[in-house]
């Protein structure tokens, strides 16, 4: 078995030391970011980051309340207060819904056949 | 003359390159193409039914759920890779329940709000439009713990005939083994403050989360390879395609990733046992139905010990275990998965859907 050995160019070259360069920064990067110490590190930036982003939007959210009260509009908890109950009105809807084509499916079937108890049936009289 | 028409040529090479760049760099490629029809919503979630392509060959019809994170239209990538396209040519009534994308009145939303409240209901619907008394279940990634909560729940009363997870986050004994689990330890990671600051998980912070457990290669790497097949346009269109859904994530409902990270992550206590959504045990030997559970051999995101060990704890009797090649997504979108994992997944869904 012979192994055809690829012709040399130079993009061939530099695709060839490209992707051994991202193979190293790969490992490296993995070895870096699995250690305690990255993930206090992020966990360092990430803790101020949250709280002032709490802090901004609990302040928003306040200011933004107060001029819609004042224009007469409903609040941000409001419009997600009624976007809940209709979701919930939706799922009591779909549930009645349900019902009613259970109730329409029974309807539309088949009586079971009167029996005169000998297994055969009631001659229907006629009048 | 071979001078000039080598220059051509390269000129030519050069202008395809250019126009593909140019595609991937400014637009969307379009995904979840194939024709289907809404047949219920509820709130964001929507239930689709695949139009069929074939005559239906299964009775038994099969319902998709995809994670919570991201959009769903993975299962319907794009023509001639998709795995709805593949399942219709194989004659299944195939329906996907959409989530949608949560707003900031969803962060109340819980796993059992999913797994019992919106999932039986679009299970009722399917079962009341398609006439049918059974069904299939395939859950992948999140879909599939909300599967398996459902299926302990309520799937024997519902009429769940086969379950299908693909790489489902269920079992974390092993947090050593499991790179998010180090990365979501309470030490490192206040849950609270974040759903403090935000209601619900951003997309941006789930996404930077799953790209750093490798970040050259999801950061570099990706774009090298597109570099590298500039002038093929068909690995250009399948590069496009999946970056266009990779770079959509949408946010994680705040009650839902809260339960997710404590009572998973931290707490293992579905495998434990001890798991309760909406005041009900979740007790997994509850789950009878057929159970075939896909593992991905090369997912870093789920690593085969997050269920390797689940089967175990089902009461079903029929239950299989699939290893297949691949990673998290891959093992179900890559370019190998038409030839490799569809067909073993189809193969055993067949045997169970007569």
């Amino acid at each position: 078995m012979s192994h055809e050995k690829k012709p040399f160019t130079v993009s061939g070259a530099v695709r060839s030391a490209r992707d051994s360069m991202l193979e190293d920064f790969a490992r490296l990067a993995l070895a870096v970011t699995t250690t305690n110490a990255w993930r206090k590190v992020n966990a360092a930036v990430m803790k101020p980051t949250l709280i002032v982003s709490a802090v901004v939007k609990e302040k928003r959210d306040e200011a933004m309340a107060d001029v819609l009260e004042k224009l007469n509009m409903p609040s941000r908890q409001e419009v997600t207060n009624v976007a809940q109950r209709l979701t919930r009105i939706e799922m009591a809807l779909d549930d009645i819904g349900a019902g009613l084509d259970q109730l329409r499916k029974q309807s539309a079937a088949p009586r079971p056949q009167l029996s005169n108890g000998h297994g055969h049936d009631r001659p229907v009289k006629e009048a | 003359m071979a001078t000039e028409e080598k220059a051509t040529g390269f000129i030519d090479r050069l202008s395809i390159m250019a126009d593909n760049l140019l595609k991937v760099a400014t637009t969307k490629a379009p995904i979840g193409q194939t024709p289907r029809q809404a047949i219920w919503t509820l709130n964001k979630a929507t239930l689709y039914r695949y139009t069929p392509v074939t005559e239906q060959k299964h009775p038994v019809p099969i319902l998709l759920v995809f994670a919570l994170m991201n959009k769903s239209s993975i299962m319907d990538l794009r023509p001639g890779n998709s795995f709805v396209e593949y399942l219709l040519s194989k004659g299944y009534d195939t329906w996907l329940l959409d989530w949608g994308t949560p707003g900031p009145e969803d962060a109340q939303n819980g796993l059992g709000d999913y797994a019992l409240e919106y999932l039986p209901r679009a299970v009722r619907k399917l079962k009341s439009y398609a006439g049918v008394e059974t069904f299939t279940l395939l859950g992948w990634c999140i879909g599939a713990m909300l599967s398996t909560i459902y299926s302990s729940l309520r799937g024997e009363r519902d009429g769940l005939q086969n379950l299908i997870l693909l790489t489902a986050p269920l079992d974390f004994s092993k947090p050593e083994a499991i790179s998010l689990a180090a990365m979501t330890e309470e030490r490192y990671f206040d849950v609270d403050r974040v759903l403090q600051a935000y209601g619900n998980m951003p997309a941006g912070l789930i996404d930077y989360g799953a790209k750093m457990l490798k970040p050259v290669e999801n950061f570099v790497g990706g774009y090298a390879r597109l570099l590298d097949n500039l002038d093929n346009p068909k690995v250009v269109e399948s590069w496009h395609a999946m970056n266009t859904w990779v770079n959509d994530p949408i946010p994680l409902p705040g009650a839902a990733f809260r339960q997710f990270i404590v009572d998973f992550y931290r707490g293992n206590k579905l495998m434990k046992g001890s798991l309760r959504v909406r005041g009900e045990l979740v007790d997994l030997s509850k789950l009878t139905a057929n159970v075939l559970n896909v593992i991905g051999e090369d997912d870093h995101i789920t690593p085969p010990c997050q269920s390797e060990n689940l089967l175990e704890k089902l009461g079903s009797t029929d239950k299989q275990l699939l290893r297949v090649p691949g990673g998290h997504i891959g093992l179900m979108a890559g370019s190998a998965a038409a030839k490799g994992t569809w067909p073993k997944i189809e193969s055993w869904l067949s045997a169970h859907s007569g």
